[in-house]
């Protein structure tokens, strides 16, 4: 199927570039490194404070870090002109915003699961049972940034100020998101039962399937503007 | 059936025109070089039939596909080689063609690639990276794509640039052998000796408006 095939070539395609260049993994882990390091500080004198304000924390360290990723995702694609054959190429695009969304999530997810352990670490947290819960979270809400941030990175890599544009833009859509993710990650390190913050899981997946289903059908559009 | 089919087609940006109401007609089996003064428009013009912008006005027909409305149909039989390589820096000669062709339904098999960059000349440098080729390497792996594809309307944006003396004989070859299977080629070049080798028709964009003229007048001095 030219469909599956083609998010697959560009899969292969960022996933190849990155590994080699190492460029935006490196630009997102020193970033959420300084954030970490710098609320780290500003809380080693209160950890109960840290701790009802570490959901938040690392929900920012993660979206500004995914924004990062994001911006460098169709930047890198005009170096040669390489948006012109991804615009020209005889397939439909939303096969190549799906392929653009995959790497994009898989680059976020990674550095989050790279970063976590040392959340943990500077602000003493007892995750142990929340492990499951966390990860699903964190597929959930990176799912939805990506989803969302892809799009935007089209529509402002054109744009002479896209580094200001895209968190300006992306923002706003994501606090939704970044809002039910702060509550479910609250609840699952607060230890609280499932069902007091699953509304916030259900509204995670409400998101994800309206973000990723009205960015399929936008995206062309905004490929061939 | 007319390859390319051009009616009344303008582009303006904002009051600036850039030109306006060009008609003509390429056949099958043509190869149309366009020439012209800097600025006059041939590379908007030759994107616009790369389906890459949008006229201000007027109809333009590739294989009898409206180049606006079946955008996705017209891309199917188009290639475009322009200044921009459309190439990854970090991806390797081959699978930037594994790449490029993927993106056209196309899966070319190993050997086959090999045969293409031998023919281009840069069979030696299959596994370098593209960051480490010169503008001449990375012309002759657009030609390798050329080879590969067998489009049935190739577009070409000044194709002798940064190729040496083999390079323009090369490309020359593939125009004529995209000719020969019933293709048809459309080039802007201001390298009127080169074109004229293989040009089988032309014409002269300047002052928004296009001259035509016939494979006699090619190589007719007075008329450039």
């Amino acid at each position: 199927m030219p469909f599956f095939k083609t998010i697959r070539w560009v899969v292969w395609k960022d996933l190849i570039s990155e590994w080699r260049t190492r460029e935006t993994m490196s630009s997102m882990l020193f970033f959420a490194l300084i954030v970490i390091l710098v609320f780290s500080f500003s809380f080693s004198m209160d950890q109960d404070a840290a701790r009802q304000l570490i959901a938040g924390i690392i929900w920012v360290a993660f979206t500004f870090t995914g924004i990062i990723g994001l911006g460098k995702s169709f930047t890198s694609e005009l170096q040669n002109d390489c948006l012109e054959s991804l615009q020209m190429s005889p397939v439909p695009k939303g096969a190549i915003y799906l392929g653009k969304v995959t790497a994009n999530f898989l680059f976020m997810l990674s550095v989050e699961i790279l970063l976590f352990p040392l959340f943990v670490l500077f602000f003493n947290l007892d995750v142990i049972e929340a492990v499951g819960t966390l990860l699903i979270i964190f597929f959930l809400a990176t799912l939805g940034l990506s989803a969302v941030g892809t799009l935007f990175s089209a529509l402002t890599v054109q744009i002479r100020a896209r580094e200001v544009m895209l968190p300006v833009l992306l923002l706003p859509l994501a606090v939704p998101v970044m809002i039910a993710a702060v509550e479910a990650t609250r609840g699952a390190l607060n230890g609280d039962p499932f069902s007091f913050y699953s509304q916030w899981i259900h509204l995670l997946v409400i998101f994800d399937i309206i973000f990723t289903v009205v960015s399929f059908w936008l995206f062309e559009f905004i490929l061939d503007s | 059936m007319i390859a390319i089919q051009v009616n009344s087609l303008s582009k303006a940006y904002g009051f600036y025109r850039i030109f306006e109401d060009l008609s003509f007609d390429i056949h099958p089996g043509e190869c149309f070089a366009l020439f012209g003064p800097n600025g006059a428009g041939k590379t908007t013009l030759l994107r616009i039939l790369a389906t890459l912008q949008t006229p201000s006005s007027g109809q333009f027909t590739i294989f009898g596909q409206d180049g606006v409305a079946q955008k996705d149909a017209v891309r199917e039989t188009i290639m475009l080689i322009a200044h921009g390589s459309h190439l990854y820096d970090e991806l390797s000669a081959t699978e930037n063609l594994q790449f490029a062709l993927g993106l056209r339904g196309q899966s070319p098999s190993p050997p086959q690639m090999k045969r293409a960059l031998d023919r281009t000349g840069i069979g030696a440098f299959t596994d370098l990276k593209i960051r480490q080729f010169s503008a001449g390497m990375k012309k002759r792996l657009d030609l390798a794509k050329v080879i590969l594809s067998q489009p049935q309307l190739l577009l070409l944006d000044e194709p002798y640039n940064a190729l040496d003396h083999s390079g323009v004989a090369l490309t020359n070859q593939l125009i004529q052998e995209t000719l020969d299977r019933g293709g048809t080629v459309f080039m802007t070049t201001h390298d009127r000796d080169k074109a004229t080798q293989i040009a089988t028709r032309g014409g002269i964009l300047q002052g928004g408006h296009l001259q035509l003229i016939s494979t006699e007048q090619l190589t007719t001095d007075a008329i450039f």
